[in-house]
C-alpha cells in the first residue's frame, strides 16, 4: 500500500488476496449464528414470558427496543474510536470501520426512535414524553446523521473532519445525557423501567445477543464492501494514471 | 333479587341459600374483561408494529448492502474489461 | 508563550482587517437585530408567564444562528484567497491560527450578545433578571459563546480548506453543540429564576468549555494539516498515500 511507484499493470488488490481470510467469513458466521438466537428470543418473548404487571402486553417491545438503544450507543462508540485511530494512523481501514459503524448506528438509532414512541403510546398514552433518555438518543442520532452527511457530501478533504465529528459525537454522549437530565429537573419527569424479575432478563439476553450478532455481521459486511470499493478506486486510478 | 327462596323451616337442616352474582356485578365483570381484551389487542397491535418496523429497517439496510455489492461487482467487471483492453493493445 | 504571542499577532491582524470595513460586526450585528425583530413579531403575544421558559431558548437560538454566520465569514476571508493553506504552511504554530480565529469569533459573538441581551430585556419583562445580575449575565454569555466557538472554529476551519460546501457547517454544528447550548439553557433558566445554584451551573459550564477547547486543540492540527489538494473528477480515498505537499508537511512535524 505504501509503495508509491506501482508497476504499469495494476496489481490485484492485496487486501482481498491475502491475510483477510478469517474476517471474510466472520460476518457471515455472525449472521448465521444470529438466526437461531433470534428465533429463540422471539419465541421466548411471545410464548413464555409473563406479562408485566404495570405496563401490560406492550412491555414486550422492551425486549427489542432496549438492545437497539444499547447497540446504537455501541456503534457510536465504535465509530468514535475508529475515527481516532483513523486520524492517528491515517488508516483507510479505520475510516471504513467508522463509516460502517455509523451506518449501523443510524439504523439501530432509527429503530429505537421509532419503537420508543410506539411503546410510550401504549403505556404512557403519549408517544413522546421528553424523557432524558429519549432526548439524548435523538440528539446522538442527529450527530450520526450529520456524520453520514459529511462523509457522503463533504469535500474530498473532509474525511478527517468527519473523523473529528465522530470523536466529538462519542464524547458528547454522556454530556448530552447529563445536560438533558439537568434540563428536565426543571420539569417533572416520568419514571421509566424499574427493576426486572429474573425471567424477564432471561428473555432479554438472547434477544440482545441475536441483535448484536446481526449488527456485527452487517458491520463486517459493510467494512468489507467499503474496503473493496477503496481498492477498486485505487486500481482505477492506477489504470488511468500509471505514474 | 336472587334471595327469593324461603328460609329453611327446620333449624337442624344443613341448608345454605345459594347466593348468585348480581346482574350489576356480572355486567361490570364483562365490561372489565372486554376492556382488558381490548387493551391486549391494542397492545399486540403496537407490538406487531414495533417489531415490524425493526425488521423492516434491517431489511432495508440489507437491501442497501446488496445493491451496493451489485454496483461494486459491475465496477469490478468494468475494471477487468479495461485491463483486458490495455493488455490487448500492448 | 510563543504560541500566545503568535495568536495575539494573528488576532491583531484580524482586528486590523475588521476595523477597515467592519464587515463581520455589521453583518452579525444586523442579523442579531433582525432575529430580535422576528422573535418580537412571533412571540410578543405570549403570556407573561411563558416568557420565562421562552427567553433562554430565544437567547441561545440567536447565538447559534449568529455564530454559524460569524464562523463562516471569519473563514470565508481565508477561503476566497486560499490564504488558509498559506497560513498553515507558514512557520507558525498551527494552534495559534485556531486560537486567533476562535478569539475573533468570540469577540464578535460577545458584541452581538451586548445587543441581544438588552434587546430581550426590553421586549420581554421577564428579562429583568438580566439587568439585575449584569455580572452573571455577562459571564454566562461568555461561557456559552466560548463553548460554541470552541467546537465551531474547528469545523469551520476544516470546511474552509475545501472548495465550496461550507453550508455543511449548519448541518454539523447544531447537533454537535447541543451539549453546550443545553447547558447554557439550563444556566440561563437558573439565572432568570434567581436560583442560588447558579454559581454551580456556571462552574460546570466553565469545565465543559475547558473540555471542548482541549479536545478541539488536540484535533485541530490533525484535522487540518496537509489538507490534500482536490483531485478533479472521482474522489479516491487514499489517506495512506498523501500527495507531495502533505508529505512535506508531515516530515516537518516531530514524529509522534
Amino acid at each position: 500500500m505504501t509503495d508509491p511507484m506501482p508497476d504499469a499493470e495494476p496489481r490485484p488488490a492485496p487486501v482481498a488476496a491475502a491475510g483477510f481470510r478469517l474476517s471474510s467469513v466472520l460476518p457471515d458466521l455472525c449472521l448465521l449464528a444470529a438466526i437461531p438466537l433470534l428465533v429463540y428470543s422471539v419465541h421466548r418473548v411471545f410464548m413464555s414470558t409473563p406479562i408485566e404487571q404495570s405496563m401490560g402486553t406492550a412491555f414486550k417491545i422492551f425486549f427489542f427496543h432496549v438492545p437497539m438503544g444499547w447497540l446504537c450507543m455501541l456503534m457510536a462508540l465504535i465509530a468514535g474510536i475508529a475515527a481516532a485511530v483513523q486520524l492517528r494512523l491515517r488508516s483507510s481501514g479505520a475510516a471504513a470501520v467508522a463509516l460502517a459503524a455509523a451506518e449501523i448506528g443510524f439504523v439501530t438509532g432509527l429503530g429505537v426512535l421509532l419503537t420508543g414512541p410506539i411503546w410510550g403510546n401504549a403505556t404512557w398514552g403519549r408517544p413522546w414524553t421528553g424523557d432524558a433518555r429519549q432526548v439524548s438518543t435523538a440528539l446522538l442520532w442527529l450527530v450520526i446523521v450529520a456524520y453520514l452527511l459529511l462523509r457522503h457530501y463533504g469535500p474530498r478533504s473532509s474525511d478527517r473532519l468527519a473523523a473529528a465529528l465522530a470523536i466529538f459525537g462519542a464524547v458528547n454522549v454522556p454530556i448530552i445525557y447529563y445536560a438533558v437530565k439537568l434540563w428536565k429537573t426543571l420539569h417533572p419527569s416520568t419514571g421509566v423501567v424499574g427493576s426486572l424479575p429474573p425471567e424477564m432478563w432471561a428473555t432479554f439476553w438472547p434477544g440482545l445477543g441475536g441483535l448484536l450478532l446481526v449488527s456485527l455481521g452487517l458491520l463486517g459486511l459493510r467494512i468489507r464492501q467499503l474496503r473493496l470499493a477503496d481498492e477498486l478506486d485505487a486500481a482505477w486510478v492506477q489504470l488511468e494514471d500509471p505514474r | 333479587m336472587n334471595e327469593t327462596t324461603p328460609p329453611p323451616s327446620k333449624p337442624g337442616d344443613d341448608y345454605a341459600p345459594v347466593v348468585g352474582i348480581s346482574q350489576e356485578d356480572t355486567a361490570t365483570l364483562r365490561m372489565l374483561e372486554g376492556k382488558a381484551a381490548d387493551k391486549t389487542a391494542r397492545d399486540y397491535e403496537h407490538i406487531v408494529w414495533a417489531y415490524g418496523v425493526l425488521w423492516a429497517l434491517f431489511a432495508a439496510y440489507g437491501l442497501f448492502l446488496w445493491r451496493r455489492s451489485a454496483r461494486l461487482r459491475a465496477d469490478m467487471n468494468d475494471l477487468q474489461r479495461a485491463l483486458d483492453r490495455t493488455a490487448d493493445r500492448r | 508563550m510563543r504560541l500566545l504571542r503568535q495568536a495575539l499577532l494573528l488576532l491583531r491582524s484580524e482586528l486590523r482587517q475588521e476595523l477597515r470595513d467592519f464587515e463581520l460586526l455589521l453583518t452579525a450585528g444586523f442579523f442579531t437585530v433582525v432575529l430580535l425583530a422576528m422573535f418580537y413579531l412571533s412571540f410578543a403575544s405570549l403570556q407573561a408567564k411563558a416568557h420565562l421558559s421562552a427567553l433562554p431558548g430565544l437567547m441561545w437560538l440567536t447565538v447559534a444562528f449568529v455564530g454559524v454566520l460569524t464562523l463562516t465569514r471569519v473563514f470565508d476571508r481565508e477561503r476566497e484567497a486560499d490564504t488558509l493553506r498559506a497560513l498553515l504552511a507558514a512557520p507558525i504554530e498551527r494552534l495559534a491560527i485556531y486560537l486567533a480565529k476562535a478569539a475573533m469569533a468570540l469577540l464578535v459573538l460577545m458584541i452581538c450578545c451586548a445587543v441581544l441581551v438588552p434587546g430581550l430585556w426590553l421586549m420581554f419583562p421577564a428579562g429583568q433578571a438580566f439587568a439585575d445580575q449584569p455580572g452573571q449575565t455577562a459571564l454566562l454569555a461568555l461561557l456559552g459563546c466560548a463553548g460554541y466557538v470552541a467546537i465551531g472554529t474547528l469545523f469551520a476551519a476544516g470546511l474552509a480548506t475545501g472548495a465550496g460546501k461550507n453550508t455543511l457547517l449548519f448541518i454539523i454544528l447544531y447537533p454537535l453543540t447541543t451539549p453546550v447550548l443545553m447547558y447554557a439553557l439550563v444556566t440561563t433558566r437558573a439565572l432568570l429564576d434567581r436560583d442560588p445554584a447558579l454559581p454551580d451551573h456556571l462552574t460546570q459550564m466553565f469545565l465543559l468549555d475547558l473540555i471542548l477547547f482541549a479536545a478541539a486543540c488536540l484535533l485541530f492540527e490533525t484535522v487540518l494539516v496537509g489538507a490534500p489538494a482536490r483531485a478533479p473528477g472521482r474522489r479516491p480515498r487514499h489517506p495512506r498515500r498523501p500527495d507531495a505537499s502533505v508529505r512535506q508537511d508531515m516530515s516537518r512535524e516531530p514524529s509522534r
